[in-house]
């Protein structure tokens, strides 16, 4: 998922072989409600999407949440995995 | 126009600091663990709508959201 156009997320799906799909939140719809979108006009991903994880069990309650506010950190898939492995998937 | 002026002084106030509550700065309450996740519906591969509670229904789902296609983000 990212605020990228749909057609950006396609082309970017086919030339890196991505078998899960990608969402384009073009419209920003979505990414407010979740903390993911850059809301500071001084960042230079102002209006683009924040690296953030979650895990949605299946009554669509967050179990897991992680919103990376700098950019540059990134998350140890282990983590996740933990979570999942915690809602029984 | 002496008793008038603090009082007005004081409303002008009053106004500024309640609009300036109002300002939108993201939503009312921040998502939380063991919140309900919003629901939406985002144009997915060949532009075919993606419903979060479709894919719920069928199990746990991890949702990551990254910055920008093409880049190394």
């Amino acid at each position: 998922m990212s605020a990228d156009h749909a057609a950006t997320l396609e082309a970017f799906t086919k030339q890196n072989k991505i078998s899960y799909p990608l969402l384009s939140d073009f419209r920003r719809a979505m990414l407010p409600g979740y903390d993911a979108l850059v809301t500071d006009e001084k960042s230079p991903i102002f209006r683009y999407a924040k690296r953030a994880y979650y895990v949605i069990d299946k009554n669509g309650v967050v179990r897991y949440m992680k919103v990376m506010d700098n950019p540059l950190d990134l998350l140890d898939p282990a983590e996740v995995l933990k979570a999942l492995k915690d809602v029984g998937a | 126009m002496r008793r008038v002026t603090p009082l007005l002084v004081a409303a002008l106030l009053l106004t500024g600091l309640v609009s300036a509550g109002s300002v939108w700065t993201g939503p009312a309450t921040a998502l939380e663990v063991g919140q309900k996740a919003p629901d939406f519906t985002l144009p997915g591969p060949g532009g075919k709508p993606v419903k979060l509670s479709d894919l719920t229904a069928k199990g746990p789902v991890v949702v990551f959201t990254f910055i920008q296609a093409f880049t190394n983000t």
